[in-house]
């Protein structure tokens, strides 16, 4: 058995709240992730990519497979949430697939231009976790390039979020996904769940080889609280105020220990109706706090390799594993 | 036995009279007849966590990014589950398998040294079929967690054998087969190796509300309950226990309420606690010992 392999991702303990410094004095880092992937399914009730394959190439998606929620999200929700930031000087990541570029390149484009950040969400947030090593890694390319086109640089991030209609909310990766994007040059992971600030994963135990990865959680995302589980998969459907209150709550106990709180939010569910204002309930509450710090996720990216680089603060301890 | 005895059946019920459909003998669980707590005690609650961290994920085969899932439970939770608990000065009884001492030794030394106490949940999440290789893993156990935290382990979270139990010198088991709220003793599925048991409801176990996709239950079985809601659940049943007396088994996992909004909640709940004379929080073990030399072991069943 060669170390914990298979077990463990990362190092035997977190950092404590009190070696944790944010730039500039801050007392808590606060950042926001809109999962701009739409269903792309025909009957827009909730079906799922995971046995889409890479051969369908983006120029043969015809519109019509764009269903009215995509459009709502895109058009509608989207552009709600671009105004609630600008109100609330809220800076956010947006997780784009890059078929959103293709399908709405104004859009996408206007992400960059009203000073949020674009990470990578997969070509049509496939399940990459099912993938072969060559198929991933042409997807991979080919997702950088498209976003690069749009946007006029390349991704740093690269997110793997989960879907409503998975048994398990944590995202996929294949055994490849990590070396590839550290490959490829990606600077961060954007979903993963062994802590609540950001930390390294490590792909390799004896070279130290690793990615910077940024916590996820779902419960704070806001998919899995608002009509969920899809329509005729069970009975507990809509749930603001538990989405709220964790969020709350997680907020007030992160900010205390001077850690790290990230919403997670879909432009076609959050973006609609009284839910907005549920959203902007929680950015001004969160606002008046003071030291928040409100990064995009490549700036608190670079400020904790920078602050805290694995070469220093990465401890692996040697394996007493026997057998 | 004497009739007016507590007998519930510690396994689903599959026949009657205290048989299966086989017609072998099902576990009898009887309550302590005429407990008693300490003078001045009201109510007893332990506070007992399950660090299996990725041990389980990694068992059944869950997809990749479920591994630091489990795995905050032992680079995070523990540790400030560790830290709250110290400042209220309650001692914890964690339940840990053997080769959770090889993953988080750190955590598990430092836990021992404030006092907490360690305790066995099987070696790796399994029960084997081959009573010598279970003899074998309840052996590994029992020296990874003395090893460890420098104290023989007494008590056990698991489905191990009773009297494989009893032969490594255990004296309780917590279960959760039992949903009773009072200590009693459970037997094995002969009847015999009565053996102190702790029994607990799933209402006081933080996984039924806070762990999405439980065993594979998918998304239609999500549990995404907020701090606040399970912080109500759990008051009203320590204020019914307080006023009628009973017993409180928590069973917590560092994954789930080792979140920080979740260590906040249950910080809340301490304070109230604490707030009520008359509320012991023992370890297991202190608990166990205070059962058995008070109160008398029924007779085994035949």
């Amino acid at each position: 058995m060669p170390w914990k392999d298979g077990y463990t991702t990362s190092d035997e303990k977190t950092r404590n709240d009190e070696e944790i410094q944010w730039p500039r004095g801050h007392q808590c880092a606060f950042s926001v992730v809109v999962d701009y992937r739409v269903k792309l399914d025909d009957d827009g009730t909730g079906g799922t990519d995971a046995d889409y394959r890479i051969q369908r190439h983006p120029k043969n998606i015809e519109l019509r497979t764009v269903n009215w929620q995509a459009e709502f999200g895109v058009k509608i929700g989207a552009r709600r949430l671009f105004d609630l930031f600008e109100k609330y000087e809220i800076r956010a990541t947006f997780a784009v697939p890059s078929v959103m570029a293709d399908l709405y390149p104004d859009d996408v484009s206007q992400i960059i231009r009203r000073g949020h950040e674009v990470a990578a969400h997969g070509y049509r947030h496939e399940d990459i976790g099912s993938l072969k090593l060559e198929e991933e890694k042409a997807l991979l390319q080919q997702t950088t390039e498209e976003l690069e086109a749009v946007c006029g640089k390349r991704p740093a991030g690269w997110y793997s979020l989960p879907r409503q209609d998975e048994h398990y909310a944590g995202g996929q990766l294949s055994p490849h996904t990590l070396d590839l994007l550290i490959d490829a040059g990606y600077e961060y992971l954007g979903n993963g769940m062994a802590d609540d600030i950001p930390y390294y994963w490590v792909t390799d135990f004896h070279t130290e080889r690793n990615i910077l990865t940024l916590p996820y959680y779902c419960h704070f995302d806001d998919q899995f609280f608002l009509m969920f589980p899809p329509i005729g998969t069970g009975m507990n459907l809509e749930n603001p105020r538990p989405l709220s209150q964790n969020w709350k709550e997680e907020f007030d106990a992160q900010y205390l220990r001077g850690r790290y709180f990230t919403m997670f939010i879909h432009p076609h569910l959050i973006g609609w109706g009284n839910r907005l204002e549920l959203l902007e309930n929680m950015i001004r509450y969160i606002r008046d706090f003071p030291g928040v710090w409100n990064p995009t996720a490549i700036e608190c990216a670079q400020y904790w390799k920078t602050q805290y680089p694995s070469s220093t603060f990465l401890k692996l301890e040697a394996c007493i594993w026997k057998d | 036995m004497t009739a007016n005895k507590t007998h519930v059946a510690a396994e689903p019920e599959t026949g009657s009279n205290g048989r299966d459909d086989k017609g072998s003998m099902i576990p009898k669980y009887e309550r302590i007849e005429n407990f008693t707590y300490p003078e001045g005690v009201r109510l007893a609650v332990n506070f007992t966590f399950n660090l299996d961290a990725q041990l389980l994920r990694k068992l059944k085969n869950e997809p990749l990014m479920e591994i630091p899932r489990g795995e905050f439970g032992g680079r995070v939770g523990i540790w400030r589950i560790m830290d709250l608990f110290d400042r209220y000065d309650i001692k914890l009884t964690i339940f840990t398998p053997g080769r959770i001492c090889e993953l988080y030794p750190r955590a598990l030394k430092e836990a021992a040294e404030r006092g907490h106490e360690l305790e066995n949940l099987t070696w790796d999440k399994t029960i084997p079929a081959d009573i010598e290789v279970e003899k074998e893993h309840i052996r590994k156990t029992t020296e990874a967690l003395e090893k460890i935290s420098g104290r023989r382990p007494v008590g056990t979270r698991s489905g191990h054998k009773l009297s494989l139990l009893k032969a490594e010198g255990y004296i309780y088991t917590c279960s959760t087969m039992v949903p009773d709220d009072m200590p009693g003793y459970i037997s094995d599925d002969g009847g015999k190796n009565f053996m102190l048991c702790f029994p607990s409801s799933m209402v006081l176990n933080d996984a039924m509300y806070f762990t999405f996709g439980w065993f594979g239950g998918g998304n239609a079985a999500n549990r995404l309950a907020d701090p606040s809601k399970v912080y109500d659940i759990w008051l009203s049943a320590f204020r019914q226990f307080y006023k009628m007396g009973g017993y409180m088994n928590f069973i917590l996992h560092p994954f789930d309420t080792g979140r920080s909004m979740r260590v906040a909640m249950l910080e809340r709940l301490i304070i109230e606690m604490k707030r009520c004379p008359g509320v012991w929080f023992p370890t297991c073990e202190e608990m166990a010992r205070y059962c058995i030399n008070r109160f008398s072991i029924p007779s085994e069943v035949t």
